[in-house]
């Protein structure tokens, strides 16, 4: 079985944001990128399987900064192949952009089970899952925090408010948003990680021509802008009370 | 002429019969010793042999000697007098047989004679009376005082404790029998041969008062009876010592001889095979298994370990002698992680160093520990806390998982702007560290130390946003890559400045940057603050408006005092503030760990604790007659014990301070 995770880079919180001066987007100079949490779970459920079940793991994302280092960290997790898709990732690649582009990959690396995480602080739409099965014409389950295969098919645990689980079989191939795996991504010595920067070989495969149509457009990007200051009243107890009949008489209510 | 024959009443055969025993003894003996280092050798190469005129004084002074040893005063008098008493009767027991049977027998003349022979003779008649008493000392602590740190506290180790009851017990009865019997031997021989010199064995001639009446032959053939238990008692001790306890007379000189040489804070790297570290016992090194095969299960370790004083799972003793037995339990199918060692024993260690600071036989548990801990760490066995905070330093460089661009944000109010060293030359290189950079508790007394270097005129500067956790406790930890990765970070960034020396607030940072950066080619002074406040002190540069009249305690960083020996310049300097200094009896290189190091900190509480080290702590200083205040020097410290103090609820009789804080008050 050939399962294929998914990882995108999302604007690390740790640095304070800013917004570029077409005020649209963010400020990439002081971007710092980061693994999305939700693909670093798709990442380990995938790996997970394989240690159960026995499949080849594939790991793929966008050839930016930080790339090598999730890729090399998967590798010494244990995934057999890790590619980084190469192009133009700058501003105006949105999700269906990327999701058609990407399943073209998909599509030649013959996926039979693409993990994704379930959304990312960059689309917390959540739409990157559904937009991939719709375009590689495969089943989608969102919400997905456990999975198994059994008989060429997966079963895959998803939870509900009210903490209830759903268990449901998916036919394969098919695709899975993962809002947390099995268990915690799990830590990976740097001595390992080094280890797979000589012995791992990242692939790269240039992404197809980036198609923008049905992608939203960001008008405004903008801080919340801070409401009034609440006025705290001091003085005596008298003093309070005439300043707050004031206060009532100039809005009225007195 | 006083003069002994050695073998008086013993017939030929009974002569030639002990040469054959003792031959066997010897052959037994031998065995014993060479099955030792066969399984010792199976471990990893390790070399040892360098600095040998240092090795033989540690052995002169802790194994002869017996320094460390007595520092307990009971257990001191106890084992010395053993000690000695064995190897003077030994010693004479050896020169008898060579007067009699070479020199006298080969080339006619014998040495024992006249004076010399009652010297002998007084002599071993004192060193046996010593012997006994050390044994009477020894079955009075073990059999009544009971010490708990002598007793078994796990159930596994419970089942191994009949073979260790037996085990002292054997030692105890075979030594007391074979100094009675010697004495008996001599009794029996003064009573029948009435020599004129025998008041100068005053034991030996009491004993024979008791025997005079009997008469012969009754006397000779007890006294044949006797010697032959005596020299049967003997030869079963000697050819039993490696299979029992008694194998520490070889294995304890050993491992002192072979000790880590190198500075305490420096830590052995991680061994850079196939393994990456102690997957099973043969992934120890030769050293390493010596170490287990020295305990002589004295308890010192336990009774100093803060782990242990928590009620945490871990006791040093009971892991070294878990250690020892795994060695030599082939049936069983244990595994060493697990079965043998829990993860939560290595991880409740604090890397504090008091067990391997009082170790008598030098036996060095942190090694030992840290090298499970790398392979924990390498299979990815971390609590979610150390694994967050592992990330974090990978990432960000800090432990607070905050960004690099915040961590000289503390310096802002800072008037005029501290040097950025990476652009102007400075004499001193102030390496701030995470807690001091980072803690909102600790943010304002890192401007006051600003404040104190720059009120001494101290040409200084930092690393600001080029700076990255030094990587000591990373290290302890077991992640020995993430350390490297660090290291390089440091050193890149230092090699671009122009400096001295370099100070620092943190004992954690001041003693890898002292003793493991070397390796990197850091050959700069590394001073820590308070060593510095010293010298400014003594050289005159820093003087003090304010004279405090405070009653205060201080507390010994670990990573100041045990690993780096420095006591004295924090006591100096809190006297010249004026400070009346109270010390807590546990100070010096017995202070009680706060409980962060090694990575703790880092760590979820574990669930077992009962009295936190640092509540402990702080209870100790608060017990202290008329102090007002904990003074320590470590930041850690601090953020643990002003945390202890609310939690122990003492607030109201104790403050915590940082030296710092009392030096800028004075100024």
């Amino acid at each position: 079985m050939n399962i294929v995770a998914l990882f995108k880079l999302v604007p690390d919180l740790v640095e304070e944001l800013e917004i570029d001066q077409n005020g649209t987007a963010l400020n990439t100079d002081f971007l710092r990128l980061i693994i999305n949490e939700f693909d670093d779970h798709a990442i380990e459920q995938a790996i997970l399987l394989k240690e159960r079940s026995g499949a080849r793991v594939s790991v793929l994302g966008p050839d930016i900064e930080g790339a090598d280092d999730v890729l090399y960290t998967a590798a010494s997790k244990g995934a057999d192949q890790v590619i980084k898709l190469t192009g133009d990732f700058q501003g105006k690649a949105n999700n269906h952009a990327m999701a058609r582009a990407v399943a073209s990959t998909l599509k030649e690396l013959q996926a039979d089970l693409i993990l994704t995480g379930v959304q990312a602080n960059t689309d917390l739409d959540g739409s990157m899952g559904a937009l991939l099965a719709e375009y590689l014409d495969m089943p989608y389950v969102g919400y997905v925090s456990g999975v198994n295969t059994v008989d060429g098919k997966v079963v895959a645990r998803k939870e509900y408010p009210g903490g209830l689980v759903a268990e449901m079989e998916i036919k394969l191939p098919a695709v899975l948003g993962i809002q947390a795996a099995e268990q915690p991504p799990r830590y990976v010595a740097v001595s390992k990680v080094r280890q797979a920067m000589k012995t791992a070989t990242i692939e790269e495969r240039p992404l197809a021509e980036a198609d923008l149509s049905g992608g939203s457009t960001i008008h405004r990007m903008f801080k919340p802008e801070a409401g009034t200051r609440a006025e705290m009243i001091e003085g005596s107890a008298d003093e309070v009370a005439a300043r707050l009949v004031g206060i009532f008489k100039e809005i009225g209510v007195l | 002429m006083p003069f002994r024959e050695t073998f008086w009443n013993i017939p030929h055969w009974a002569e030639i019969g002990q040469y054959v025993l003792g031959l066997l003894t010897i052959l037994v003996f031998a065995y014993g010793v060479f099955r030792r280092v066969k399984r010792w050798r199976m471990g990893k190469p390790e070399k040892r042999l360098d600095r040998i005129g240092e090795r033989l004084w540690s052995v002169l002074v802790d194994a002869f000697g017996q320094v460390r040893t007595a520092q307990d005063a009971y257990a001191g008098i106890m084992h010395l007098t053993i000690f000695w008493g064995m190897v003077a009767l030994f010693i004479g027991t050896a020169l008898a047989t060579v007067d009699w049977d070479v020199t006298h027998l080969f080339f006619g003349f014998q040495f024992l004679i006249n004076g010399a022979y009652i010297l002998y003779e007084l002599i071993l008649d004192i060193f046996g009376v010593l012997l006994l008493i050390g044994l009477g000392m020894a079955v009075y602590r073990r059999y009544f005082i009971r010490p708990s740190r002598l007793q078994s506290a796990t159930a596994w180790q419970k089942a191994l404790t009949q073979n260790f009851d037996r085990d002292d017990a054997y030692a105890l009865v075979m030594l007391t029998l074979i100094t009675l019997s010697g004495y008996f031997v001599e009794g029996l021989r003064i009573a029948v041969s009435k020599p004129e010199w025998a008041p100068w064995s005053p034991v030996g001639n009491a004993l024979a008062s008791w025997f005079i009446a009997t008469g012969d032959p009754t006397n000779r053939t007890l006294h044949l009876t006797l010697w032959t238990i005596h020299i049967l008692v003997a030869f079963v001790l000697i050819a039993s010592i490696p299979f029992t306890k008694l194998f520490h007379i070889l294995a304890a000189p050993l491992n002192i001889f072979f000790c880590t040489i190198q500075p305490a804070g420096t830590l052995i790297a991680a061994r850079n095979d196939d393994q990456i570290g102690v997957k099973e016992w043969r992934d120890f090194s030769w050293k390493q298994l010596l170490d287990f095969e020295a305990c002589v299960r004295c308890g010192r370790c336990q009774d100093n370990c803060p782990a242990f004083a928590s009620g945490a799972s871990l006791s040093p003793r009971n892991l070294i002698i878990s250690l020892k037995t795994h060695l030599w339990d082939t049936s069983s199918g244990h595994k060493l992680h697990g079965d043998v060692i829990s993860s939560k024993e290595l991880w409740a260690c604090t890397s504090c160093r008091a067990c391997v600071q009082v170790c008598p036989v030098y036996v060095d548990h942190l090694a030992s520990i840290i090298d499970m801990r790398r392979y924990l760490v390498n299979e990815g066995e971390v609590d979610a806390l150390l694994q967050k905070t592992l990330a974090n330093l990978g990432r960000y460089g800090n432990s607070f998982g905050q960004s690099e661009r915040m961590r000289a944000k503390w310096t802002q109010p800072i008037q005029p702007v501290i040097k950025d060293a990476r652009k102007e030359a400075v004499e001193y290189l102030w390496f701030v560290g995470d807690y001091a950079s980072y803690h909102v508790m600790f943010s304002d007394i890192t401007r006051k130390t600003a404040q104190v270097f720059q009120k001494a005129d101290l040409n200084f500067g930092i690393l600001y946003d080029a700076e990255r956790n030094t990587g000591n406790d990373v290290r302890r930890v077991g992640e020995e890559g993430l350390f490297e990765s660090l290291v390089e970070k440091n050193t890149a960034a230092m090699d671009k400045c122009k400096y001295n020396a370099i100070i620092t607030t943190d004992p954690h940072s001041y003693n890898t940057l002292k003793n493991e950066y070397s390796a990197n080619g850091n050959h700069r002074l590394v001073f820590h603050y308070t060593e510095l406040l010293d010298q400014l002190i003594a050289s005159g540069k820093l003087q003090f408006n304010r004279k405090l009249d405070y009653r205060v305690t201080y507390h010994d960083p670990c990573y100041l005092g045990r690993y780096n020996g420095i006591y004295d310049a924090p006591r100096r300097v809190i006297r010249a503030l004026g400070c009346d200094l109270i010390e807590m009896p546990r100070h010096g290189d017995r202070a009680f760990c706060c409980g962060a190091g090694g990575g703790k900190i880092w760590m979820e509480e574990q669930p077992d604790v009962k009295e936190r080290p640092a509540e402990s702590r702080v209870r100790e200083a608060a017990g202290m007659s008329g102090v007002s205040t904990l003074v320590t020097t470590c930041p850690k410290d601090l953020v643990m014990f002003r945390d202890a103090v609310k939690t122990a609820g003492l607030e109201e009789k104790i403050l915590v301070k940082d030296l710092i804080e009392l030096v800028h008050e004075a100024l």
